[in-house]
């Protein structure tokens, strides 16, 4: 048995999938791809291929990883190559490791948010309330986990922030918690951050740039 | 692929993979290339419609042309619906993005009654008008296809034409008809008036119908050169008809995710309430070994792992023992399951079912229909409550311990003892399991009752039959609980209220276009789901337009009577259906195609069973 850690790009349409239906769409990707998996001996057989993070509908990822335990001893490039070969639009395997650091290692990510406003006015200021809100240390909104809605200050999760408009994008850029421990979903503080400037931005597109473990190392 | 415009208010919808298209294996064509395009429009929502094989086939079949390109159309959500008109968004199709408006045909596949308002919905988002009439233009054309369509006469004034039967070699037809007609600048009337001859097509705004004082049909009579029955469509051999070997595979989950794959079309059972049992004949079968190439065909291409053998009733498939045999060593080694739909009591070899056992366990289901074996007899479902208690005997002893079982209420003859005899079968598979001795260690058992309210169709030797009110049925559903005394046992319910309005629209007539329109104006849209439905609005559109809905469902009919879909002619023969409700007023059954050819009149179609029989005998 072989402990083979995918990373893939999500971007496109595919930005559109739940995390729950990406699943399903790894799960065929890689019978279809001829990849023989080791499959759970409980009740009911599934596949083993593990979402060390999930990824929230409408956010896209440049490097996620993906763990599965495959059968037979197949080469990274070969993995990588097949499943290519199978995988819907939007949907890229960008590299094949072993699986170096645990999931629970996972400490924070780089996010890239870009909100399009119709003059480079409306971004330039989105830019600058969003700047000097989070640097009042105060960003309130409700939260919602198993236990309930609270009111969380989401300055609290933000480890990073830069704002700037570039022509008629604002592009916020965050290193926020992630992980099981603490998490921030970037399009929680994206909606807030909307909400407390009064901005409707015409689009918005939100990226999972890179995942960390401590002390900002890149998680292997 | 989606109008740009929607980009913005995507992430403002529920699951809005539904409405981006892009999914493995759809297939986008160059929209200047080709000659026709076709939208294929099913009348619900995206996971529902992922669902339905015909999409898949047709999908296949279409874009499988060079001059043609066929690309998919659901009912978007309320949600969805919302801010697509709030924002003036078109309804587009999946693959282009393209407004359906623009499509040469707009095909839509009607499976259900409750799903027509449906249609004047879509036409409408579409930026349409719904009447035909009010479409001058030779394209868009729209075409209905499916179960309903073997008596569209409520939708009528919608539609411009509808395709009887099978959907493959009409539906080809039909596009060359189009392709050489806008080739030559011709206008809409003189194409659907040369469309009508293509044997299969029945264009509705070429026949007049005329009524009787009491409401009933006084004449259904064709111009313009229009057959007197337009005989549907029925494709001979099914091993050299296209079916497709890739599906489009969703992102996100649907209500049948899985291989489908037809193993027959049509029964040799003729169960007398069962429409698609008629309307379906002759049975054709497909070679066991077309069957598996196919089921590895589209699980290599979609990377499903589960297939589900198709048809009215799996285990009369003469091929079913080779099929299985051959193919499940392949499925185990790949961790495929293998489902059976449809399955009958009465036959099913237990090694099959050892075998079937062994990636994953489905449930188990039977459907006895009715409580008593009188009922049984009259209903011509020949399954013995022996039959269905040993089947179940083997399943427990194969290890399951959950039994669904499927019956329906308001059937003609139906008595206090035919319903209490449902409850009594329940109680007699749990007996059933606890006197088994090899039942599963320290398990208890699940009987779960599926309750249907029967609504006599088109084409049924019970289409002259009366349908139970609304109000007889609950009374009758109530009396079934009060007789089911296991906490083993569950049962649930359908809606009678839905069972009415599918009752109305089943044996209706175009007098109901009006009344169709009229609670689609006023908010009526799909009607199948309990929490949409309006009851109220469509009781009010029924009075708005002076029509007693009562009238189309409580009536028992004679057989003299000319019936609203008399000039459809779907093989089987009004003598025959005639014979068929006099023998079930009898209490007699009749035979299975297979035993003893009745003469329904499904023969003159050509294939399968009916040539069996025919070869039998030289």
């Amino acid at each position: 048995m072989n402990f083979v850690r995918l990373w893939y790009k999500k971007s496109g349409l595919a930005v559109y999938t739940s995390h729950l239906d990406m699943n399903r769409c790894f799960t065929r990707a890689v019978r279809r791809a001829g990849i023989p998996l080791w499959y759970t001996e409980g009740f009911n057989p599934h596949p083993y291929l593990t979402f060390l993070l999930p990824l929230p509908l409408g956010t896209a990822g440049e490097r996620e990883p993906v763990d599965i335990r495959t059968l037979e001893d197949i080469s990274p490039e070969e993995i990588k190559a097949r499943l290519n070969a199978v995988l819907p639009g939007g949907v890229e395997i960008v590299d094949v490791t072993e699986a170096k650091d645990k999931a629970n290692a996972v400490e924070s990510a780089l996010y890239e948010i870009k909100a399009e406003f119709n003059s480079s006015e409306d971004a330039a200021e989105f830019a600058l309330k969003a700047e000097s809100i989070v640097k009042t240390g105060v960003l309130e909104a409700e939260k919602r986990s198993k236990k309930g809605i609270k009111t969380v200050n989401l300055c609290e999760f933000i480890l990073d922030f830069d704002a700037r408009a570039d022509e008629n994008t604002a592009v916020l850029t965050a290193v926020l918690a992630t992980g099981t421990q603490n998490n921030l979903a970037a399009n929680l503080l994206e909606e807030t951050l909307e909400k407390a400037a009064g901005v409707e931005p015409e689009k918005c597109s939100l990226t999972r740039k890179t995942i960390y473990k401590a002390d900002r190392a890149v998680f292997e | 692929m989606y109008p740009e415009k929607l980009e913005k208010f995507l992430m403002k919808v529920q699951k809005p993979g539904r409405y981006t298209g892009g999914e493995l294996n759809s297939i986008v064509k160059d929209k200047g290339s080709v000659g026709i395009s076709y939208a294929f429009c099913f009348p619900d929502t995206y996971e529902i419609g992922m669902s339905h094989l015909g999409m898949k086939i047709i999908y296949g079949l279409v874009n499988s042309r060079e001059d043609a390109r066929c690309e998919r159309v659901f009912a978007p959500d309320v949600d969805m619906e919302e801010i697509m008109r709030e924002n003036g968004i078109e309804l587009y199709a999946l693959e282009s993005g393209e407004p359906v408006k623009d499509f040469d045909i707009i095909g839509f596949t009607m499976q259900y009654e409750l799903s027509y308002t449906n249609l004047l919905n879509m036409l409408d988002l579409a930026g349409l008008p719904v009447r035909s009439a009010d479409r001058h233009a030779l394209t868009p054309i729209v075409v209905a296809g499916g179960t309903c369509v073997c008596n569209f006469e409520p939708m009528a004034d919608f539609v411009d034409l509808t395709l009887l039967g099978d959907g493959e070699e009409v539906t080809m037809e039909l596009i060359d008809l189009l392709k050489e007609y806008k080739a030559k600048g011709a206008g809409k009337e003189e194409f659907l008036r040369a469309a009508s001859r293509i044997p299969g097509v029945y264009v509705p705004s070429l026949y007049d119908v005329s009524y009787n004082g009491d409401g009933t049909v006084k004449a259904i009579e064709p111009k313009d050169g229009a057959p007197e029955k337009v005989v549907k469509r029925n494709v001979a051999d099914l091993d050299k008809m296209y079916s497709p070997e890739s599906f489009v595979v969703p992102f996100l989950e649907t209500v049948f995710d899985r291989t489908t794959v037809e193993i027959f079309r049509g029964c040799i059972r003729g169960c007398r309430f069962c429409q698609a049992g008629f309307i379906n004949r002759p049975l054709r079968e497909k070679s066991p070994a077309e069957v598996e190439r196919q089921c590895r065909a589209i699980c290599n291409a979609t990377g499903y792992d589960e297939i589900s053998l198709c048809s009215l009733s799996t285990s009369d498939y003469r091929g079913l023992e080779e099929l299985l045999t051959s193919m499940l060593p392949w499925a185990n080694e790949n961790q495929i399951n293998v489902a059976l739909p449809s399955l009958r009591a009465d036959n099913f070899p237990k090694e099959l079912m050892e075998q079937l056992n062994t990636v994953r366990r489905s449930g188990l289901t039977f459907a006895p229909e009715a409580g008593t074996q009188r009922l049984r007899d009259v209903i011509n479902k020949n399954i013995t409550e022996k039959e269905v208690l040993s089947t179940c005997a083997q399943a427990f002893e194969g290890g399951w311990t959950a039994v669904k079982l499927y019956f329906m209420i308001g059937l003609p003859t139906e008595t206090p003892e035919d319903i209490a005899g449902i409850a009594a079968l329940a109680q007699a598979v749990v007996e059933e399991y606890y006197h088994c001795d090899n039942k599963p260690k320290g398990k208890g058992v699940n009987v779960s009752i599926s309750l249907a309210s029967f609504v006599p169709k088109p084409f049924t030797p019970f289409q002259w039959e009366a349908q139970d009110r609304p109000e007889t049925l609950i009374e009758k559903q109530a009396f079934l609980m009060e007789n089911v005394k296991s906490r083993k046992i569950t049962v649930s319910r359908h809606v009678p209220r839905t069972s009415f309005l599918e009752g109305v629209f089943a044996r209706g007539d175009r007098r109901l276009c009006d009344v169709i329109e009229t609670a689609w104006r006023n908010g009526c849209k799909f009607d199948s789901w309990e929490e949409h439905l309006k009851f109220d609005t469509w009781m009010q559109s029924f009075e708005k337009c002076g029509i007693d809905p009562y009238f189309y469902t409580a009536r028992k009919r004679d057989f003299d009577e000319i019936l609203p879909y008399d000039h459809m002619d779907f093989g089987v023969t009004k003598e025959f259906l005639k014979r068929e409700n006099k023998r079930a007023h009898d209490g007699l059954t009749t035979p299975s195609c297979r035993e003893k050819c009745s003469g329904c009149g499904a023969a003159k179609l050509n294939g399968g069973v009916c040539n069996e029989l025919r070869q039998a005998m030289v």
